[in-house]
């Protein structure tokens, strides 16, 4: 389904994507997501389709804002009924689309005994209830507590598979974009990318998205020169040292220009515990600063220069190369996982 | 402050005995001038004066109607204040205050000078045949103005207190605004609003001022106290006095009880 609005008031902003299955809305804060959402179930004045100009109780979407919003005077299943019509058949509707969310067992409750991820789950009946065209989610992982957080992400976006709905769920949460169909980016008022999550979260558009997805290793740079024969551009990291950086040739950047870049932590990789694979694209030095151990993985903070580099390596090579805080490794930046933009 | 803690309250919490002390106190304050009353009644001679039977119907029934018209205009009202932002709000808000200020002898004395037969209204009406003082009419009417501030005030405050969100969640589950209002709102503010019946029904049966003035013709229980007291003395005003708690009780004390019945949630 398409989605094309542009909103004046209370901010300016113009959302065009495409919302396929499960699309998460990646956007700050304040960026004016929840305001989309409002704005397409048409609780607040904006133009744009589907759905432009009709008041919000002829709209075919199904809203759950953030804390569900269920009536607390009534009970589970009279929750879900609520847009049911009148007649013999309510309350087993009710209790069929309760069943389908595995809450059948708790029909007689009021909202107050519910748990979050219960609430949320009565929220979806409800909506769903209502026969929607578009299931409009705002950040609907907020409210759940960090254990059980992914599980019930997961749970609720195999329902909405079920269903066969297409969801526009808004996040600043980048651990629920990995979990989506597809993610469209938004900043200063506009959408600035969309994709499948591996295509966003690996390859981000700028330096502004990067930082929506919660990337670390941000830095700033300078271009250094062009080798065409090789195809490599060459970036200087003056931070640390002045280390000279190869990444695939960008012809487009001019020398001496002033660029960020970015390189994730698995791109970032230790010397291999074979001699003949000590090819090394970007060498640079630095000292461990901290370590998290993550079980079969590690996260290690290098010190290089005045930027801290993070790097994502196996154990067996953290333990191999003996790191600890305080010990100096010269690690490898791979050029093909470097990014960089203007 | 030890000394004034209790051991433990059924809800484990300890249970200070400060505010249980001055509570009891306040009570007794209020509850004063009626234990007098129950020692100064004549109970051997407990006997109602000519017209106080009828003073009852005229008060009980006109009062209904009162509350009926409060109700209905006060409501909508009430939901326009709480939920509508515009400018010049606070003229609206200033005008109800005016309403409620207004000493009673005054209210009544304004109403005359509108609806009496030399002002404008009820000059107007005069010519259709209805009379707008010393009548049926005029009675209701005193009434709505003794009450109808109070109504707004309360019900405007219990329609503040539900939540927006869920009224916006209503409308996307496809309700019109009205369904909306009579399936969410009115459910959610039922306890204040209910406040707001009891307390005009209140005012609306005990108001003396304005009734004075505007109708003293039909005479409710309060212009009948007064005259009693004039025409009779004392032992002629402590019965019919009775009479009015007793009727005056019972649709504030079941409003009380059947709203807060169903608070489940």
């Amino acid at each position: 389904m398409r989605i094309d609005y542009r909103i004046e008031h209370p901010l300016r902003l113009q959302a065009r994507f495409e919302v396929e299955g499960f699309t998460v809305l990646l956007g700050q804060s304040g960026a004016g997501k929840t305001t989309l959402l409002r704005a397409i179930a048409g609780l607040l004045p904006a133009q744009g389709e589907p759905f432009g100009g009709l008041p919000p109780q002829h709209r075919a979407v199904g809203y759950l804002p953030q804390g569900y919003a269920l009536f607390p005077h009534l009970r589970a299943w009279e929750n879900v009924a609520f847009a049911l019509p009148r007649g013999a058949q309510r309350r087993a509707q009710a209790m069929e689309l309760l069943a389908r969310v595995r809450l059948a067992d708790v029909a007689e409750h009021y909202p107050a005994a519910l748990s979050g991820g219960q609430q949320q789950r009565v929220a979806l009946a409800r909506a769903l209830a209502r026969k929607p065209q578009l299931l409009l989610l705002d950040e609907p992982s907020s409210a759940l507590d960090a254990a059980t957080r992914d599980e019930v992400m997961a749970e609720l976006i195999s329902e909405v598979h079920e269903f066969g709905l297409p969801v526009l769920a808004v996040s600043h949460d980048p651990h629920l974009a990995a979990q989506a169909d597809s993610v469209a980016v938004m900043s200063a008022g506009r959408i600035v990318q969309q994709g499948a999550p591996a295509d966003v979260l690996l390859r981000p558009g700028s330096v502004a998205v990067a930082r929506l997805l919660g990337h670390r290793n941000l830095f700033s740079g300078r271009i250094a020169g062009h080798e065409p024969g090789a195809g490599v551009t060459l970036l200087q990291w003056e931070a640390a040292d002045g280390a000279l950086l190869r990444l695939p040739q960008r012809p487009e950047l001019a020398v001496g220009q002033v660029v960020q870049w970015m390189i994730a932590p698995t791109a970032v990789r230790l010397p291999s515990l074979k001699p003949e694979h000590h090819r090394s694209d970007n060498p640079v030095s630095g000292r461990v600063e901290s370590r998290l151990n993550l079980g079969a993985h590690f996260q290690v903070a290098l010190r290089c220069g005045s930027e801290r580099l993070w790097l994502d390596a196996h154990s067996n090579l953290v333990r191999y190369h003996g790191l600890e805080n305080g010990s100096e490794i010269t690690v490898d930046l791979r050029s093909d996982g470097l990014l960089c933009w203007p | 402050m030890s000394a004034l803690i209790d051991v433990q309250a059924a809800d484990g919490l300890p249970r200070a005995r400060t505010p249980a002390l001055i509570g009891a106190l306040t009570l007794l304050l209020i509850a004063g001038p009626f234990i007098g009353l129950a020692f100064a009644t004549h109970w051997s001679d407990f006997h109602f004066a000519a017209g106080d039977r009828a003073s009852i119907g005229v008060s009980l029934g006109y009062s209904l109607i009162a509350l009926v018209l409060i109700v209905a205009l006060g409501t909508p009202l009430a939901w326009w204040l709480a939920r509508q932002a515009f400018r010049g709000k606070w003229i609206l808000e200033a005008i109800i205050l005016l309403a409620l200020l207004t000493p009673p002898l005054a209210m009544g004395i304004l109403l005359t000078a509108l609806y009496g037969p030399y002002g404008p209204v009820g000059g107007m009406m005069a010519g259709t045949g209805l009379e707008l003082t010393n009548s049926a009419p005029a009675f209701v009417l005193a009434q709505f103005y003794a009450a109808l501030p109070y109504y707004v005030v309360a019900a405007r405050a219990a329609f503040e207190g539900v939540p927006r969100e869920l009224e916006h969640i209503a409308l996307t589950l496809g309700k019109s605004p009205w369904q909306t209002f009579w399936q969410v709102s009115m459910p959610l503010a039922r306890l204040g609003v209910a406040a707001g019946i009891a307390l005009a029904w209140v005012r609306a049966l005990g108001e003396f001022g304005i009734v004075l003035i505007l109708a003293y013709y039909p005479q409710g229980i309060p212009v009948k106290l007064w005259v009693n007291l004039q025409d009779i003395g004392l032992p002629a005003v402590y019965p019919l006095l009775w009479v009015f708690f007793l009727v005056a009780m019972p649709l504030p004390l079941l409003l009380g009880l059947a709203s807060r019945r169903q608070r489940l949630f």
